[in-house]
């Protein structure tokens, strides 16, 4: 018998390439995954024999991902490149992909022309449009792809026990092992476990005359019969699945991921959280939930009993956290380590043969006839064109995603960033992106340089990341608490991890960055903002790493090529054979057990039309509710949620949209309006909840209080509004807020300032700075320093000043001791100092202790933000002793001095006050600091505040400050001999440069308060300038 | 006879072993004599021999240890120093690698001719005064980098304004070295060096002022009205050091404010030519302050008085609307003109003795208006009180 070629296969294959191979040179770059692959790739393309790499999370193993198809992208990389590389497996994913649905269609349905609708569907299924071009997941394509080639194999060896077959599918278990771990372990019990149960029914069913013949007994002696190749085979590939990635197993063995687990999308309730609910249920399953009940009518019926099975479990388990089935299932610890998205995925999979086979017999089959005969040829045709249309319209859908709601920020020209990191040595420090998305894999793929972030979070290692549920640092602003709080652990002590760079691509994190201490370089010509941090040491050229032995450097080299040539010899003479048709072919065994398509079950079809009826009421109900939601002039709390929404995302045509018309405001006035609020709020703050309280509603007038949560990078902002909105033609409208009309005295005037320009290296050369070129470090003064225990933190407070002649920089470095000399703890001064002094300038300054957050894992993480959040650190001993060292560097930057204190009102619970902002400079966010002094004028604490609005240049800002009350201050150490300014004793440098000093000299200014603990406050500004002149 | 027979066998072949050991030990002696030697110049160890033994020579100086082969010339081996260290200032210890050991040492000079001058200054700057310095460290090098001789004479020059000295100092353990102390007055001292007739190239060392002295105060204002819309501006006299130095560009300058109620209020400037300016808003009622400004732990200013007029010293108040709307004003300012826009009204809304909330304006035109909407303030009698200027009026049992 000649064998035809199948041509709905050609069919798909064309499609598939056509349309995949063109749209992923538009989605993979912006795909959540691709580029970390293309990261790895970058790795094995360098040191191919060589697993660990320095770039990221000061260091890791690649030993602890699947190598294959990195290695695969690395190799072709030397061709034409890492893209191209990437590419080109993405192209031969495609076509894995669809062949390896048609061979497993063929092996279920025994249908060829089925096969050939499935492997057509398969390719515009709308799972793998999305696993493709929303989540770049390249591996686990190839790896599903692959293990579907295998299942014919196996099914042939168990049936036949021909050893041909236990090699081929050997072969093929061992590259989907060596491209995806986890796909063949679950695969084992998804795919093939049901695989296996299906050719003993095949067997029982040759032995007995009919399906309904088959008997528990029968089923038990085939089993029996066949128990010696399933065991073999089970055995042999338990040792393939081991022994390929054999080093994996024992990283992951020597370093088992003790890390909080990361939230995962796809363990939410999706009916709570809808988002995830349309990208991990509606978008994978698409169609195929309209054909529920025929997929699992079908893998119910005798033969695939197994299937349906298996494809419960799946469809159960991927409904993620919406039921408490799967989280009983796995267990609390599987739960949240899995990401339970590919449990849908494979459920798809698996349906897509039966979804082929449904579309065969409704298009010329007997599902056709039955129809027609039912309800007649033009509801067949109708009914078709409805699901053709759902289909596409889920296919384009899901292939828009991207486009109308990015999942990463604007594609960013790296070139820029990769020249600056070559120049002047500036590779020789660890930089960190922020606000870059997974592009930073891309940058890391093409930089020396080495991040302190990374984005492989499996992998990290220092215990500032593993304890906290985030995945990288770059976009943590999302992540809440733990994101900012671990951010600016990371901000405030650089030096430990030779942290010296940042690439900002976020405007959020600009005030942490600034109040940290970091300054601001340039914006390249990408428009990325540098920042850096001075007195940051380089990177030692000798970096520590956890070696392993050659031969798993060596096995994990070679192997995962090894397999592919072997499944490629195996395998291939037997496709040449089958291309070239030189001699007939046996057919398959699966191939014998036809399908009967003549009499489809009526049952099923109305099932299947009450079943479309529930899912249309739900989708008409879900819109419905969505549109009541959003239907912004609906209700006063909707009216003032749009106008809140609008205005976080500065939308604010919507928001004015929204203005009652009546106020006669024209637009262009409400923008101006708009335009001119600068500060904390309006420029830095994400609307993080809100909640609204009528007061008082009439049928036209509404009062509604507004209690908002606002997350800006510094601290967690509440705030109380109360709104009036008005009713005018059946709408609910924002009545708009009158804008202070506070005139400024001058037009145009004139401020003489000095300012520093530091020409860096003056010759030009690649060499290190010539040393007459290094400027000399500024000289400073600690004043005062102490160490106090208030309530239960301990901190050092004290004053310092910079004695020279030049701006500085300053970073404060305590360390604690206790009476032993024994070292408890070390940290830096984050907010309360102001980082840069003027010649003769004094600040205040206060270091707390803060410890790694929540760094025992059984610590509850608190559900609430707080990006000010202080975990006082545990000492596990009194501290005693401090050591200070301060470091002053010449800076040119931010050294605004224009604001003012204008006003105060004292009480005893509230400073009241004004600030003036005399210079020429706008003011983005004001820090105030106090300082507490006791009735003999004695340094107590220290605290800060932020200011939430700006302040324009000659306008006022008002603040209003709770005095600290009830504290518990104990003075531990006032001893100063163990303080250094650059590494010199701070005693002699006085002594030297001011001799003469006058002792609190202005103690006769400190302002008197009345409070129990304390007398005297001082206050000091510092301010923040958000785009300097 | 037998034992003696055997001693003269035994003492024969004593003799017959000694006998050529103590030829060799003989065979090789130095016949260099030199043992000081220039650097660069070829240098060659000889030593006489008689066997063709190709002994080799250990030799170790500052920068390493190396062994060298010898070229034998019929009776002599003779080693050629290689120039990586006959190039090298310093002692070359050598030892002869063969049964005997020979040992011996010789010293490379350098050649008294400087080819470059290395010169270390530090710091770049220091303090006016006379007690701070700058080191300034000499190493004048020969053709191959050694440095030359100790007690090889080096000339300092510095200039600075009009004088220029020249200092004569002397090599020891390899360089030279200068302490160069500021003089009172700033500037820039220009540092170079000669060695040998080479002179090095110039280095910079500035002299910054040192700590200022106290100062005076002085301020500038468009009238004496507390009208809260004009800028009082305070500057320093010119700040000087001890010496008489204006301070460095950049010196931070804090002004305190004491206004009537004790209230410490606050400014600052930084000095550009020894003068810092500092700006204050007026205060937007009747006021007195006191002002000194320090340049913290170094100096002060004296104090200076001010007081600001009122400019405001009554105002009107209109209930409409069912006393919803409260329009307060026309503000009037010391010409009866309009208060400037800005002007804060306060009005306090009371329920009894319980403040319900406070209400803040900003004037215009002269005028401020506030509505009492009917949602948050029900109708019921309240008690008012309006604030401008310091100045409050009470409204006791205003019927909303």
């Amino acid at each position: 018998m000649k064998e035809k070629t199948n041509k709905y296969l050609i069919v798909a294959l064309l499609i598939g390439i056509a349309f995949h191979g063109t749209s992923i040179f538009f989605t993979l770059e912006t795909t959540y995954d691709a580029l970390i692959h293309l990261f790895f790739a970058e790795h094995y393309a360098g040191n191919w024999f060589e697993p660990w790499n320095d770039k990221w999370y000061t260091g890791f193993t690649v030993m602890s991902y699947p190598p294959l198809v990195h290695q695969s992208i690395a190799a072709l990389s030397y061709v034409g490149g890492l893209k191209f590389g990437m590419f080109t497996v993405a192209l031969i994913s495609i076509i894995l992909f669809i062949t390896g649905v048609y061979r497993f269609s063929l092996l279920i349905t025994s249908n060829k022309t089925a096969a050939g609708y499935a492997a057509i569907l398969a390719v515009f299924s709308s799972s793998f449009v999305e696993t493709l071009h929303i989540f770049g997941q390249l591996p686990s394509i190839i790896g599903i792809s692959v293990l579907m080639h295998s299942l014919p194999e196996i099914y042939l060896w168990i049936k036949t026990g021909r050893y041909k077959y236990l090699f081929t599918s050997l072969s093929l278990i061992a590259v989907t092992v060596t491209s995806h771990h986890v796909t063949p372990i679950f695969g084992m019990i998804f795919f093939i476990f049901p695989l296996i149960g299906m050719v003993i029914m095949d067997v029982s069913r040759e032995k007995v005359d009919s399906a309904k013949a088959i008997t528990f007994n029968v089923f038990l002696t085939s089993f029996l019969q066949l128990f010696r190749r399933i065991v073999s085979f089970g055995m042999l590939s338990l040792a393939i699945i081991v022994g390929c990635l054999l080093p994996y197993w024992i990283n992951s063995k020597a370093n088992p991921i003790t890390q909080v687990p990361i939230p995962h999308g796809s363990r939410d309730n999706f009916l709570e959280i809808t988002s995830s609910g349309l990208v991990f249920f509606l978008i994978p399953w698409g169609v195929l939930l309209i054909l529920l009940p025929y997929i699992f009518y079908r893998y119910y019926c005798k033969r695939y009993l197994f299937f349906g099975l298996s494809i419960t479990i799946l469809t159960v388990l991927g409904t993620g956290g919406t039921t408490p089935i799967p989280r009983m299932f796995l267990g609390e610890t599987a739960f949240n380590i899995l990401t339970l998205d590919r449990f849908t995925l494979w459920a798809s999979i698996m349906s897509l043969p039966l979804f082929g086979e449904f579309v065969y017999r409704f298009v010329d089959g007997d599902l056709k006839d039955l129809i027609q005969k039912k309800f007649g040829a033009i509801y067949h045709r109708l009914i078709g064109g409805i699901l053709a249309g759902l289909f596409l319209f889920m296919t384009i859908f899901t292939m828009s995603l991207s486009y109308f709601r990015p999942s990463q920020p604007q594609k960013i020209k790296m070139l820029p960033i990769i020249n600056f990191l070559n120049q002047d040595q500036h590779d020789l420090w660890r930089y960190m992106t922020l606000g870059f998305g997974d592009q930073m894999a891309w940058l890391s793929a093409q930089t020396n340089a080495m991040s302190v972030d990374g984005n492989y979070h499996s992998a990290r290692r220092l215990p500032e990341l593993t304890t906290r549920p985030i995945e990288r640092l770059e976009n943590s602003k999302f992540k809440g608490v733990e994101g900012v709080g671990s951010l600016q652990q990371f901000l405030t002590t650089p030096e430990k991890y030779n942290f010296k760079y940042i690439f900002s691509n976020d405007k959020f994190y600009d005030p942490i960055l600034y109040f940290c201490g970091w300054q601001r370089l340039r914006q390249l010509e990408n428009g990325i903002q540098v920042w850096e941090k001075l007195n940051v040491p380089p990177v030692s050229t000798i970096l520590p790493k956890d070696d392993v032995a050659k031969w798993q450097k060596i096995l994990w080299g070679i192997m995962p090529f090894i397999t592919v040539i072997i499944a490629f010899i195996l395998n291939i003479q037997m496709f040449i054979v089958n291309a070239l048709k030189t001699k007939a072919k046996a057919i398959p065994d699966f191939l014998k057990f036809k399908n009967n398509y003549t009499k489809f079950s009526i049952g099923v079809l109305k099932i299947t039309h009450i079943w479309s009826i529930i899912l249309a009421i739900s989708v008409f109900y879900g819109v419905y509710i969505f549109y009541v939601k959003n239907d912004s002039h609906h209700s006063p709390e909707n009216a003032i949620l749009t106008y809140y929404d609008a205005l976080d995302f500065k939308e604010y045509e919507k928001a004015y949209d929204l203005i009652n018309p009546e106020s006669k405001l024209p637009m262009d006035q409400y923008m101006l309006e708009i335009s001119v609020t600068d500060g904390l709020l309006s420029s830095y703050a994400k609307l993080d909840a809100i909640e609204t309280i009528v007061l008082s509603k009439t049928d036209s007038l509404a009062t509604v209080k507004v209690n908002t949560k606002w997350i800006t990078p510094l601290e967690k902002i509440n705030k109380t509004d109360y709104k009036y909105l008005v009713k005018h033609k059946n709408k609910w409208y924002v009545q708009p807020e009158e804008i202070g009309s506070d005139l400024p005295p001058d037009q145009l005037y004139s401020n003489n300032i000095t300012k520093y320009f530091n020409q860096g290296r003056r010759r030009i050369t690649t060499e290190q700075t010539h040393h007459e070129d290094i400027l000399k470090q500024p000289n400073l003064e600690i004043l005062s320093a102490k160490l106090v225990k208030h309530n239960n933190s301990y901190a050092l407070i004290g004053e310092v000043q910079n004695i020279d002649n030049v701006p500085a920089d300053v970073v404060l470095k305590g360390t604690l001791y206790n009476n032993d000399d024994k070292e408890l703890a070390t940290y830096n001064a984050k907010y309360h100092i102001k980082h840069k002094l003027m010649p003769k300038e004094v600040s205040s300054f206060k270091i707390n202790f803060e410890g790694i957050a929540w760094s025992k894992i059984q610590d509850s993480i608190p559900k609430t933000f707080n990006p000010d959040e202080f975990t006082p650190i545990e000492f596990e001993e009194q501290p005693t002793k401090f050591n200070l060292q301060i470091a002053g560097n010449v800076s040119n930057s931010d050294l605004y001095k224009g604001a003012t204190l204008s006003d105060l009102d004292i009480s005893e619970d509230l400073i009241k006050g004004k600030l003036f902002n005399s210079g020429i400079e706008e003011v983005t966010i004001p820090q105030l600091l106090f300082t507490y002094y006791d009735e003999n004028k004695n340094m107590l604490w220290v605290d800060h505040q932020f200011i939430s609005e700006g302040i324009r240049q000659q306008r006022q800002q008002t603040f209003e400050y709770p005095v600290l009350k009830n504290d518990d201050i104990t003075l531990i150490n006032e001893d100063m001999k163990n303080c250094y300014v650059n590494g010199l004793p701070n005693k002699s440098i006085s002594k030297k440069v001011v001799p003469n000093r006058i002792n609190n000299q202005t103690n006769t200014v400190l302002q008197p308060i009345i409070n129990a603990n304390y007398s005297f406050i001082k206050i000091e500004i510092n301010t923040y300038i958000g785009s300097p002149n | 006879m037998k034992i003696k027979f055997t001693y003269l066998i035994i003492s024969g072949l004593i003799a017959l072993l000694a006998i050529p050991s103590r030829n060799t030990m003989e065979d090789i002696e130095i016949l260099t004599t030199n043992t000081e030697y220039v650097a660069g110049k070829t240098i060659v160890l000889k030593f006489s021999t008689t066997n063709d033994e190709k002994t080799s020579l250990y030799l170790s100086n500052s920068y390493g240890t190396t062994i060298i082969k010898p070229i034998i010339d019929s009776d002599f081996l003779n080693f050629k120093i290689p120039e990586l260290l006959s190039n090298k200032t310093g002692v070359v210890h050598w030892k002869l690698l063969s049964k005997e050991s020979l040992s011996g040492k010789f010293y490379i000079r350098p050649e008294q001719k400087t080819e470059t001058i290395e010169t270390y200054l530090g710091p770049p700057s220091i303090g006016a005064g006379g007690s701070d310095f700058s080191m300034l460290v000499v190493i004048p090098t020969d053709i191959y980098d050694n440095p030359l001789a100790d007690s090889t004479k080096i000339t300092v020059k510095h200039q600075f304004l009009e004088n220029q000295i020249n200092d004569i100092i002397i090599m020891k353990n390899r360089i030279a070295y200068k302490n160069i102390y500021s003089e009172k007055k700033i500037g820039r001292i220009l540092v170079s060096s000669e060695c040998l007739e080479l002179n090095s190239k110039e280095s910079t060392l500035n002299v910054m002022p040192g700590i200022p002295t106290d100062f005076s105060i002085s301020f500038q204002r468009n009238h004496e009205y507390s009208d809260g819309n004009q800028i009082t501006t305070f500057s320093t006299s010119i700040i000087k050091d001890t010496y008489g130095n204006i301070v460095s560009d950049g010196t931070f300058v804090n002004f305190f404010i004491t206004n009537t109620l004790k209230n410490i209020l606050k400014t600052s400037g930084t000095t550009v030519n020894g003068i810092a300016v500092a700006k204050m808003i007026h205060p937007d009622h009747k006021e007195n302050w006191s002002v000194k400004a320090f340049i913290e732990g170094m100096a002060e200013s004296n104090v200076i008085e001010l007081s600001y007029k009122s400019i405001i010293s009554d105002f009107e108040v209109r209930f409409t609307e069912n006393n919803r709307t409260i329009t307060v004003g026309p503000l009037k300012s010391f010409m009866n003109q309009m208060v400037p826009d800005g002007l804060e009204v306060l009005l306090s809304v009371y329920d009894g003795n319980q403040i319900l909330k406070i209400l803040s304006k900003n004037s215009s035109k002269g005028f401020t208006t506030f509505n009492l909407d009917n949602n948050t303030f029900p109708s019921k009698s309240y008690t008012l009180k309006i604030k401008t200027a310091k100045i409050e009026k009470t409204f006791p049992n205003t019927k909303l």
